[in-house]
């Protein structure tokens, strides 16, 4: 299994070299979210990868707006002659690396992309020229396995490194800054949350935005074997917050735990249940609201009146028999004796879309559900 | 030059709220299914409310657009093929999709115009054209774009464009924040945000000793009205406004302010006028963080924050009813929403003329019993008003 990392110093690469890596991603800092090269800094880093025989990864994962994405494409060809491979994460950015490189691509599917409809789709728009995807890291172990197994692009996944949570183009931390006159283009901050228990949450601002990442970081490295036997091509290890020399010591995870101040986690991969709560965000007892539905109660006034908007297009019929379902879930039913319009007019019949009145029915509340029994 | 106006295009979180939006004069509103959407707790259309929805708004000339913008695991899809035949057979006017893989299901399975919703972060000429070749009719530009640049991406990617003009704004780039998922186990790509970006955070910061408490990953809410002209002189397609979740009275105030504003500016080629003052205090009286023009003419700034709890400014206006029934013969029926009392000065929200101030003087409940103090989730009688109809909305200021 192919192991992809960044460098961030020059040294870094002799590193990557030496422990037989074949590939290093650079990142530009107007093109690479945490991107430290300068431009000078990123021709000799190529230049000095090349020689070592790494393959060259130029980084675009900045999401940019149209001024900025115009500009900054308008001088990304020159640079692209010193890499191998272009890799984004902006749907714009893939759509003019393929009209306008002929590199091959890498597209970052880290973001939603959790079907396979989606995956094949970037692939095939690429038209032959997707080298690899990357995956999400919220992707559990079988459908990993699922994917790889399909795809007939290289994936990549994450193997170790922060857990990125929210990104914004805005500036969160400068407003912080207790020096108003100070100008600072990298801040480095933790957060807790006031209102949940979680604690220690890394944030970065840079010229990009702000971003903030999990309090542990992301760790699959003991399943690094699973993930060669599903065919995984690549495993992505991010040493940017990190002690770079930690590289050599991914085969040797406990090593690695021990030197690694941060707690780990492995996410979703044994299983992915984050939609399992939401059924219990709204009533569901008063989802239904098919078929046999009248309509709602809109005011129940104990022992003399229960007023229903009617919804259903069939109306309300005196000696209607109704079941009726309360907010906590109990049913009820009665018979219509006693209908009346607004107008307080004994009526047979309440048109749709108008509201009905008709006898008290105890253990009746007002959003209680009005359908006909059946 | 022709100047092509703008569509507004509001929220509907019911089936009435759809109503109370396209009578006041939303052009086109955007709706949620039981499935597929992003706002999982609200309420949202069945079947035959979709349909109902679609059948009321197009008797109106308004469209309807709705909501499939979740990012779907491979799971979900099993029900979404005879949900998008459902929806062409009831001849929606689009769907608005995050998902590549919804995007093409429903491209191959329908003639449904697709619209990428906000939430796929479309942000340049390339993004833009990248969907318009999936099959695309209109791209829903990420909140950061500015009106300029939406019209560039209009002109050079040959697409509809839609632009966000009011209301709530996530901070960070939509569908790039994950903080739900990994700290309160709800997926916000598939509906579960938990609003972690409006919680209070203790900031430890390199060049302070003490920390420092503060929201600071919550955004001021979006307010367009003073750069209405800047969209239509860029030709945007589409003014949206964000609120799937919020009240009656913010889907009516809404729809009628921009709506009047828009065709104010048809009619006079200008805003210069005291009814801007007018729309804006309307604006003003629904409940809302502090207004901001975030990036809409240039990058959101440190004044785009909304450093404050939430719900810690108290609206001065608050929505008490309804208008269940209004005429000669039975008089205005209301149902209830907040309490007001007998003498109190209230104001009904006629579609398209200014508001109806009326003193409640004579309330009474609907077995006509006379009451000084209503309740909320009851129905009131008052004294029959010309010019009030259903769907009114009545509003009051509330007393300091």
């Amino acid at each position: 299994m192919n192991i992809v990392t960044y460098a961030q110093v020059l040294h870094d690469l002799n590193v990557i070299k030496d422990e037989g890596h074949k590939e290093v991603i650079l990142g530009l800092r107007d093109y690479s979210r945490f991107g430290k090269l300068n431009k000078t800094d990123y021709l000799s880093f190529s230049k000095r990868a090349r020689e070592l025989g790494l393959r060259v990864i130029f980084e675009w994962d900045i999401l940019m707006c149209e001024n900025d994405f115009a500009t900054l494409a308008h001088e990304l060809p020159e640079l692209l002659i010193h890499a191998d491979v272009l890799r984004v994460q902006d749907p714009g950015a893939l759509e003019w690396g393929i009209k306008n490189s002929t590199l091959p691509l890498q597209f970052i599917a880290e973001n939603g992309n959790h079907n396979l409809i989606a995956l094949k789709g970037w692939c095939d728009h690429a038209n032959g020229r997707m080298d690899r995807i990357v995956l999400s890291i919220e992707l559990p172990k079988t459908i990993i396995e699922e994917y790889i197994k399909t795809l007939n692009v290289p994936c990549e996944l994450l193997g170790f490194g922060r857990i990125l949570l929210f990104y914004t183009p805005r500036k969160l931390l400068a407003p912080l800054v207790e020096d108003k006159y100070s100008y600072h283009e990298y801040i480095e901050a933790l957060g807790e949350s006031e209102e949940s228990p979680h604690k220690g949450f890394p944030l970065v601002e840079n010229k990009h935005g702000t971003f903030m990442f999990h309090i542990k970081d992301f760790c699959v490295l003991d399943y690094a074997k699973d993930l060669a036997d599903y065919g995984l091509h690549s495993l992505r290890i991010d040493l940017r917050w990190s002690d770079f020399s930690l590289i050599k010591d991914i085969w040797n995870v406990e090593s690695l735990k021990e030197k690694h101040p941060q707690d780990l986690m492995k996410g979703f991969y044994l299983v992915n249940k984050t939609d399992v709560l939401f059924p219990k965000l709204k009533n569901s007892r008063l989802q239904k609201r098919e078929g046999n539905y009248i309509g709602e109660v809109i005011e129940a006034e104990k022992s003399s009146h229960l007023a229903i908007f009617v919804k259903n297009p069939k109306g309300l019929k005196k000696n209607d028999l109704l079941k009726f379902i309360h907010p906590k879930g109990d049913e009820i039913e009665a018979q219509i004796y006693s209908l009346k319009n607004l107008a307080l007019e004994e009526v047979d019949y309440i048109p749709p879309h108008t509201t009905g009145i008709i006898q008290f029915v105890g253990g009746v509340w007002v959003k209680s559900h009005v359908f006909y029994r059946d | 030059m022709i100047q092509r106006h703008p569509e507004v295009l509001a929220p509907a979180g019911s089936l009435d709220k759809l109503k109370v939006a396209v009578l006041y004069g939303a052009n086109a509103v955007y709706v949620g299914g039981q499935k597929f959407g992003l706002r999982t707790a609200a309420e949202n259309f069945t079947l035959d409310e979709l349909r109902e929805g679609v059948a009321f708004a197009h008797e109106r000339n308004a469209q309807v657009y709705v909501v499939l913008n979740s990012f779907l695991h491979d799971k979900d899809f099993q029900e979404l093929p005879e949900f998008i035949k459902f929806l062409e057979e009831i001849k929606v006017d689009a769907v608005i999709v995050s998902d590549l893989g919804v995007v093409k299901t429903v491209v191959n399975l329908s003639k449904i115009p697709v619209h990428i919703s906000t939430q796929a972060s479309t942000l340049n000429v390339e993004g833009a054209k990248f969907w318009k070749s999936m099959g695309a009719s209109r791209v829903v530009l990420g909140r950061e774009i500015s009106i300029k640049e939406a019209g560039k991406i209009r002109r050079e990617a040959g697409i509809e464009v839609e632009l966000f003009v009011h209301g709530s704004m996530c901070m960070a780039y939509s569908g790039h924040c994950v903080i739900s998922n990994f700290t309160q186990g709800r997926d916000s790509n598939r509906g579960g945000c938990a609003h972690s970006c409006r919680f209070e955070y203790s900031i430890d910061m390199p060049d302070s000793k003490e920390r420092k408490k503060a929201y600071f990953m919550s955004s001021k809410d979006l307010e367009g009205l003073r750069v209405l002209p800047e969209f239509i002189n860029e030709g945007i397609d589409s003014l949206k406004i964000e609120g799937r979740m919020k009240s009656h009275l913010y889907a009516g105030t809404m729809s009628k302010v921009y709506s009047e504003a828009l065709k104010y500016y048809k009619d006079h080629g200008d805003f210069l006028s005291d009814d801007l003052y007018y729309w804006e205090e309307e604006l003003n009286k629904v409940s809302h963080r502090s207004y901001t023009e975030a990036s809409l003419v240039k990058k959101a700034d440190a004044d785009s924050i909304f450093n404050e709890r939430e719900n810690s400014t108290e609206a001065e206006w608050q929505m008490v009813g309804t208008i269940l029934e209004a005429s000669p013969k039975t008089g205005i029926v209301m149902e209830v929403r907040n309490a007001f009392n007998q003498g109190d000065e209230i104001e009904i929200l006629p579609f398209s003329t200014r508001a109806i101030k009326i003193i409640a003087n004579e309330i009474t409940d609907i077995m006509m019993k006379p009451i000084q103090r209503t309740r909320p989730s009851t129905l009131v009688k008052l004294p029959y008003v010309a010019g009030v109809e259903r769907y009114h909305l009545v509003r009051q200021q509330v007393k300091v």
